[in-house]
């Protein structure tokens, strides 16, 4: 890896707007964190910095206060995270060469806006690719602890009165929502996700994303031949 | 809430490791040019829109249509993230508002 100013500066231009985004869902995550479960921002630093996903950064508020047990929480964490298995895909030939702990900590820190990024490389002429997507990598990284620190020390120290911010979550999970509906091929999936939520809430309250998501996956794999053909068209 | 440190411990750590798992599962199981199986590609590309709406079944669970509001914070806070987003597709605008209005709602009425 060759670090150079140049190279440094184009890394950190196009991490700009995830620098808005990480800190403001990090600051409302942390925020939710620490007013919800009184854990301070030691707790908000070592589960942003070892999982660094936002879904998954306000449900385990959840997650601590039940202390839901650790196989569901791994269920969760599996199925709200299962889009990541696909994402080494168009990296695998870029990263070959990559020393094995410098690859460990880009797998580490892959997730949907460094991905994006990593794939359009945007690297200045002449500068390395691989630097320029180790830098991003790490600063949205950073970025994003310490937003969840931030919003950990806020809910902590600043009094604040916080109640409702929990719906920044459902916002955001709208938000992606909309994004992904504008392609044809995803509404079916979204309204099946849906039902299949909805069932799973009415036979299972108390822990409705475990059924919910058995649902949604045998559905969806029902229906693989009439939704590729419905792709393809 | 109780402190139990050791499960938070290990729940951060399950977290993490399903997520690192995840992440360079590509890495392992394709690494050296194997063929993807067809059902993983159409799964990994037609899971997340469906995992994604249930979450938000999942985030309004806890709606209560009996009592005072009626579910009105919810509703308004829902139809200002939509319109915001349809209108000009900024995510942090839309979440940022359409939060601003929910807290605003349940804190003062």
């Amino acid at each position: 890896m060759i670090f150079t100013k140049k190279c440094f500066l184009a890394s950190f231009k196009a991490s700009l707007p995830v620098l808005l985004g990480y800190l403001a869902m990090g600051i409302a995550a942390g925020v939710l964190l620490s007013s919800r479960t009184g854990l301070g921002c030691f707790w908000g630093f070592i589960t942003s910095a070892t999982s660094i996903s936002g879904a998954l950064q306000f449900l385990l508020v959840d997650m601590f206060q039940n202390q839901t047990p650790l196989l569901t929480v791994a269920l969760i964490t599996l199925s709200i995270n299962l889009r990541y298995a696909l994402y080494g895909l168009p990296l695998l030939d870029r990263w070959r060469n990559l020393s094995l702990p410098l690859k460990l900590y880009m797998i580490l820190t892959l997730t949907d806006e460094t991905f994006a990024l990593e794939v359009a490389n945007n690297v200045p002429d002449g500068e390395d690719s691989l630097t320029y997507c180790f830098q991003i990598a790490a600063l949205d990284h950073l970025y994003w602890i310490t937003g969840v620190v931030t919003g950990c020390l806020a809910g902590q120290f600043l009094p604040f009165n916080s109640k409702g911010i929990d719906f920044a979550m459902t916002a955001l999970f709208i938000v992606v929502l909309l994004d992904q509906m504008e392609q044809r091929g995803n509404r079916l999936p979204a309204l099946i996700g849906a039902v299949s939520a909805l069932i799973g809430l009415a036979i299972y309250p108390q822990n409705m994303l475990i059924p919910s998501i058995a649902i949604l996956l045998a559905a969806l794999v029902a229906l693989r031949g009439k939704m590729e053909v419905k792709q393809d068209a | 809430m109780p402190e139990n440190y050791a499960y938070l411990l290990m729940a951060t750590g399950v977290m993490f490791l399903v997520t690192f798992l995840l992440r360079g599962f590509a890495f392992m199981a394709f690494g050296n040019g194997r063929k993807t199986p067809g059902v993983i590609l159409y799964v990994g590309r037609v899971i997340s829109p469906a995992v994604i709406a249930a979450l938000i079944v999942y985030c309004l669970k806890g709606t209560r249509f009996a009592a005072p509001l009626y579910g009105g914070a919810e509703a308004a806070a829902i139809i200002v993230c939509v319109l915001l987003h349809k209108l000009f597709r900024n995510p942090l605008l839309s979440i940022a508002a359409s939060t601003a209005v929910y807290m605003l709602m349940v804190q003062n009425f």
